[in-house]
């Protein structure tokens, strides 16, 4: 039931808020963010107290196709990095949006959106994820077309059709573990019935459907090009839905089909295995090499999440429990960075108005707050020791070589040319802002730039608790070790 | 105890930061801190150092799960001795930079990444497995890329630049190796490598990875091919980084590779061999640049990157050696020590020129160290220690690693040969350094220079006391330990015996075999300095009055910019062409065939519904449509028929027959006639012609209809029987 109620509550309060007719900023602030603040402690609350046992029903279609929400280990993870991270995103908004206007609309999807994506972490089985999954898509298009400004129809009409495109796909592939499945709740290993023996050809086939489906989030090679066109959407939904909440959505739904509905028996050491791993390892150097030639910093981060995000799904299809480790650390930890990255990016735009990479000489010393928490968020994210990011890829790296055939050699190649990439489209901004060439020093001015606590608070917070993970991340190391290998 | 391992790394890091926030209120202040945080580290160093000297238990220490993997610290004789260096090389820089740095900008933040790398450089030597090193490694690589980037000149920067990409490219290289050294072996620490590498029977899957590894380490120790960096950077960074740079953290690459030399590839002939001859090639080259260039750094830089060759040519004679290797591992661990000693003392004597006269040219420093005896003395130990001339420490080095290969070569085995051609670049090396050496003693302390001597001699105040103490004491550590090898540097190469696996051996220092190899190496340079350097090097020059340096290195033959740049550069941009095409080709190719495909289908649908379905349709609905139209058809004539039916018109008055017409009319003469007689006061009306045309169709009408219908036929039959009643009857 409590369950039930946090993803209701910030749906509910999020379409009832246009009702309001606030009058004033500070008093829409102060109800979203005790909105969000709320559900974000009944969300920590649930992790702490929920067992796997408890499920709770809501739509009773039939003895089958139900809608459950439960919290098993993995939804407990993305659940507190959504809780955790959502917060922040809404106070980094409230300043953000200030200069883009529309406010009332915008933090009421904004809200449904958290109830949404509390859902698809919650969501017991595939039928309620995919229920969720796809209500994500709808929730998050008008926010990606606020406004309607800057091409953003244009790109909220691609993201919905790839959207659509992949719902096709994947509800093909889920129909098929819904036929042949056993249990309707997600099982660690897969829930395909004995039924299933006679149809593994075809279940193989579904389950390539459903990646690709699912993959249309995790924006996996064919199908992620919608990923930097909405990157023209206001910062707080780039930097939370596109680097957290409806990525992550997407490669959490390719680990939930993947580990917990197809089973890696089914899949493993066959082409559905092979055909997947080669398009995320493709997309991992695909992405890190297009953010190379990419000017515009936004969209070049955009492309970061495009090889970033195959990072996880890569990290999954090895189909091993230390790949899946890997690919929950790097969840956890990109997740992080990367929201890092896009709000000291936005307020980069928001204070200066500067939006490519070669404009960002020397703005070091005149926003140091905001390109400290960069500085922080790119060197973790190249992989450079001790930082997270390291641990992570580390992790990764090494379930690959411990993955024998193929991957054992394709996976960490990878991953360091990834990192090599990654390392120059970060490092060229990074150095430019330290470092700028002596005869642009002169003209930039000593004034500081930096946002106000608004914007500053988010930033510090997410930049001090990868500092704080860097150093000691043990039980969250245990944890994911866990639910890696099945026990929680 | 054990703590003070991890302290000796988190200290330095802790005071970065408290450092650079004194530094925002005090420069003085800050100034203090840092010299007495790096002389705090340096007596903890020492200490360990005692410790080991006394033969004390060697500290450890683990902690679990740090970066995912685990850190593991310790502090046997080599890593006791080579973190007391580093620290040495810290306090002493630490010492001088205060009146280097007086005029500098950002200087907050030098020190605060100064001490930074302290710290990393300090896990790095303490560091005992491979995963660890690299941990440290990686820290110590980006935080002292500002040193190199620290004056923002677009020299500088393009030297940063370099720097940054070797460190980058070179830690995700090692990396992979790690993974698949890793992957192979099962364990990353040095001890365990070496047993589980002893235990494999086939080692030919181990020369990849290290190769990786090696790539990796070389970079950062300057070994060529991948020592571009190094003759770029140091002469652009401030000279107490220079310094560092090149005394320490290219050891912290040696080390590395030194961790893989002894462990996996321990007596493994092809690495050895290998690596004996890249140190090979990086000694002659770098001796060779030293001595073509004329910057005052950048000839210190390539002695560097020389001096490293020599170091790898020891670790090369060690892999050869195997058991026997005691000379070269003797040779090796004090060529790092001296190595790192001269430097010190040479950038900070180059510092000291550069602060006054911001410039490096010999030709424009020319003069500037005469009447300065302090700093002319110890330019000159570090000169004499780092050529290997007799009585100083560099000569004790030396002659160890030149009896290592000695030594390979008389055993006679199968590189024997190469190995007496590596003897001889040895030799000739040695010339070369006396020679550059010689040529930049001569150049700041015995030539004048054409104008500015009178100005140059006047500066006497050139050396604070705390800079001077730091030039000072390596320098004469330098000159103690050439004076009492067997007691000195015997103490120290036995200390590392156990690192580089080896045990020590008693060696006659002063014996003639070496003093003539030494003589040999001076004889090579009173040929190269007095014919080569003094002639063809030189030019008159009349404007300056005399002779001037000339740079005779061809200008396009630059590894770095002849071939890496272009090569990276180019491999970026073939990357990025072609991850773009497939961008491109997905959305100029694959989507229009999936929209052509799609536009197809859906035309072929547009087309068979207007062919067939449509027709049909239209077939079906004007079928029932018909039927509908007529039933309602019907219907409206049923109810026209019926209830709506519409009324006769008036009939049309009629005309009649001629005979009607003139019965009509003459009627009408006669009724006018009457009209016009007796009916004159009441005349008749009526026109006669209509009335009787109408009467006359009313009974035609009446006769067609009445003959029509069976009453008529019963008339006509009831007439005729009359009359036939009557013909019977007449």
């Amino acid at each position: 039931m409590l369950l039930f109620l946090n993803v209701l509550f910030p749906v509910f309060m999020g379409a009832v808020l246009p009702l309001f007719h606030f009058k004033s900023r500070i008093l829409r602030s102060v109800y979203v963010l005790l909105v969000t603040c709320m559900t974000s402690a009944l969300a920590f609350y649930n992790v702490l107290t929920s067992s796997a046992d408890s499920a709770f029903v809501f739509l009773h279609l039939t003895e089958k196709a139900r809608c459950v929400l439960q919290l098993d280990g993995a939804g407990k993870l993305f659940t507190a990095l959504v809780a955790f991270l959502w917060p922040m995103a809404v106070l980094y908004a409230f300043e953000y949006m200030e200069h883009e206007g529309g406010e009332n609309s915008f933090f009421s999807w904004y809200t449904i959106t958290y109830g949404i994506t509390l859902g698809i972490s919650m969501s017991g089985d595939i039928i309620t994820l995919y229920l969720f999954y796809e209500l994500l898509t709808l929730s998050t298009l008008p926010l990606v077309m606020h406004r309607l400004v800057n091409g953003r129809a244009a790109a909220g009409l691609k993201y919905l059709y790839y959207s659509l495109l992949g719902a096709g796909l994947a509800f093909a592939g889920i129909m098929l573990v819904f036929f042949y499945g056993d249990s309707a709740s997600f099982t660690y290993g897969g829930v395909l019935s004995s039924l299933a023996d006679a149809q593994k050809p075809l279940l193989r086939f579904g389950y390539f459907l459903a990646f690709l489906g699912m993959g249309v989030k995790a924006a996996v090679f064919p199908l992620h090009d919608w990923l930097p066109s909405v990157s023209v959407a206001p910062t707080p939904v780039t930097a939370l839905l596109h680097a957290v909440a409806v990525v992550k959505a997407g490669a959490f739904a390719v680990i939930r089909v993947t580990f917990y509905a197809f089973g890696p028996a089914l899949i493993a050491g066959t082409w559905a295995q092979a055909v997947p791993f080669c398009l995320a390892a493709f997309t991992v150097v695909f992405g890190s090499a297009m953010a190379v030639k990419e000017k515009h910093f936004k969209r070049r981060l955009a492309y970061s999440t495009v090889s970033n995000l195959c990072y996880i799904v890569m990290g999954a299809l090895l189909l091993t429990p230390q790949g899946l480790d890997g690919a929950f650390n790097h969840l956890i930890f990109h997740a992080l960075m990367k929201i890092s990255l896009f709000c000291a990016c936005g307020a980069i735009m928001t204070r200066t108005g500067r939006e490519y990479v070669a404009e960002l000489h020397g703005l070091g010393h005149s926003m140091p707050v905001t390109f400290v928490a960069l500085t922080v968020a790119s060197i973790s994210l190249v992989g450079i020791p001790p930082f997270i990011g390291f641990v992570s890829k580390w992790k990764l790296a090494q379930a690959g070589v411990l993955a024998g055939s193929f991957y054992s050699i394709a996976a960490p190649a990878a991953l360091i040319l990834s990192a090599i990439l990654t390392a120059v489209y970060l490092f060229v901004p990074i150095c430019y802002a330290w470092f700028p060439a002596q005869d642009i020093q002169e003209h930039t001015s000593d004034e500081k730039m930096d946002p106000s606590w608004r914007m500053k608070l988010p930033l510090l917070v997410w930049c001090i608790s990868i500092l704080v993970l860097t150093f000691y991340s043990a039980p969250l190391q245990a944890f994911i070790a866990d639910i890696a290998n099945g026990i929680l | 105890m054990q703590l003070i391992l991890p302290s000796l790394i988190v200290f330095p890091m802790l005071s970065a930061v408290v450092s650079y926030v004194i530094g925002r209120h005090s420069k003085k202040a800050r100034n203090i801190f840092t010299c007495s945080a790096s002389l705090l580290v340096f007596g903890g160093t020492l200490w360990l150092l005692l410790m080991a000297l006394r033969g004390e238990q060697t500290l450890e220490f683990h902690l679990e799960g740090f970066c995912g993997m685990g850190m593991n610290l310790k502090a046997d004789g080599f890593r006791s001795l080579y973190v007391c260096v580093a620290a040495l090389m810290w306090a002493g820089t630490g010492l001088f930079s205060p009146q280097y740095f007086a005029h500098y900008r950002n200087r907050n933040r030098y020190h605060f990444f100064c001490l930074f790398t302290l710290g990393a450089t300090l896990g790095v030597f303490l560091s005992d497995d491979l995963y660890t090193t690299f941990v440290f490694f990686e820290i110590m690589s980006f935080t002292s890329y500002t040193w190199v980037a620290h004056e923002e000149t677009p020299g500088a920067m393009r030297a940063a630049e370099t720097y940054l990409a070797v460190a980058v490219i070179g830690g995700m290289v090692t990396l992979m190796g790690l993974f698949l050294t890793y992957q192979a072996l099962g364990t990353l620490s040095f001890d365990g490598m070496l047993k589980a590498a002893k235990a494999l029977e086939n080692r030919n899957g181990l020369y990849l990875p290290g190769a990786l590894i090696l790539f990796g380490f070389g970079a950062k120790g300057g070994m060529f091919p991948v020592h571009i960096w190094l003759p770029k950077a140091h002469p652009v960074a401030p000279a107490p980084a220079s310094a560092l740079l090149s005394g320490i953290l290219t050891k912290t690459g040696i080390f590395g590779i030194l961790a893989i030399s002894l462990s996996i590839f321990r007596e493994d002939a092809v690495w050895g061999l290998v690596i004996l001859l890249l140190g090979c090639i990086t000694m002659f080259l770098g001796a060779l640049l030293g001595l073509f260039s004329i910057d005052l750094k950048r000839t210190l830089a390539c002695s560097s990157m020389s001096q490293i060759g020599f170091i790898l040519v020891g670790i090369g004679c060690q892999c050869l050696l195997g058991e026997e290797s005691s000379l070269a591992a003797q040779g090796t661990v004090l060529h790092m020590v001296n190595h790192s000693l001269f430097k010190l003392v040479l950038f900070m004597c180059a510092g000291t020129v550069y602060m006054h006269l911001h410039k490096l040219d010999l030709n424009d420093i020319r003069g500037w160290g005469r009447r300065k005896p302090f700093l002319m003395i110890c330019f000159l130990m570090a000169g004499l220690g780092i050529s290997g001339i007799p009585l100083w420490s560099g000569f004790v080095s030396k002659s160890l690693l030149h009896e290592g290969i000695l030594e390979y070569v008389h055993e006679g085995a199968a590189y024997a040969g190469i190995a007496k051609a590596v003897e001889i670049i040895f030799v000739l090396t040695g010339g070369l350094t006396l020679s550059y050496m010689t040529k930049l003693f001569v150049a700041v302390f015995v030539e004048k220079h054409p104008t500015r001597q009178k100005e140059f001699d006047e500066n006497r105040h050139y050396l604070s006391l705390p800079g001077r103490i730091a030039i000072a004491i390596p320098a004469i550590l330098v000159f103690l330990f050439g004076l009492t090898p067997s007691f000195s540097m015997r103490a120290l190469s036995d200390l590392a015996m156990p690192f580089l696996r080896s045990h020590s051996h008693a060696v006659n220092y002063f014996s003639s075999e070496n003093l003539i190899g030494a003589l040999k190496s001076v004889l090579v340079a009173a040929v190269v300095y007095p014919f080569i350097v003094r002639r063809w090097m030189m030019k008159a020059d009349v404007k300056m009055g005399g002779e001037r340096y000339i740079n005779r290195w061809l200008k396009h033959f630059d590894l770095e910019d002849s071939v890496y740049r272009p090569l990276i550069l180019g491999l970026l941009r073939i990357f990025g062409c072609f991850f773009s095409l497939c961008d491109q080709l997905l959305e100029k190719a694959l989507m229009p065939f999936l929209m052509t495909l799609g536009s197809l289908i859906a035309e072929g649908a547009d087309r068979l519904m207007d062919g067939l379905i449509v027709p049909c349709l239209e077939g079906l609905g004007t079928f029932f449509g018909r039927i509908l139209d007529t039933v309602t058809d019907l219907s409206v004539i049923g109810l026209k028929k019926s209830v709506m039916r519409t009324r006769k018109p008036a009939p049309r008055p009629t005309v009649g027959s001629l005979l009607a017409f003139r019965i009509g009319l003459v009627l009408d003469r006669i009724i006018l006639f009457l009209n016009h007689t007796i009916l004159r006061f009441h005349p008749i009306r009526t026109k006669f012609v209509p009335v009787i045309a109408a009467a006359e169709q009313n009974v035609l009408e009446t006769s067609r209809y009445y003959s029509r219908t069976i009453s008529f036929s019963l008339l006509m039959f009831a007439i005729g029987l009359l009359i036939f009643l009557i013909f019977i009857l007449r």
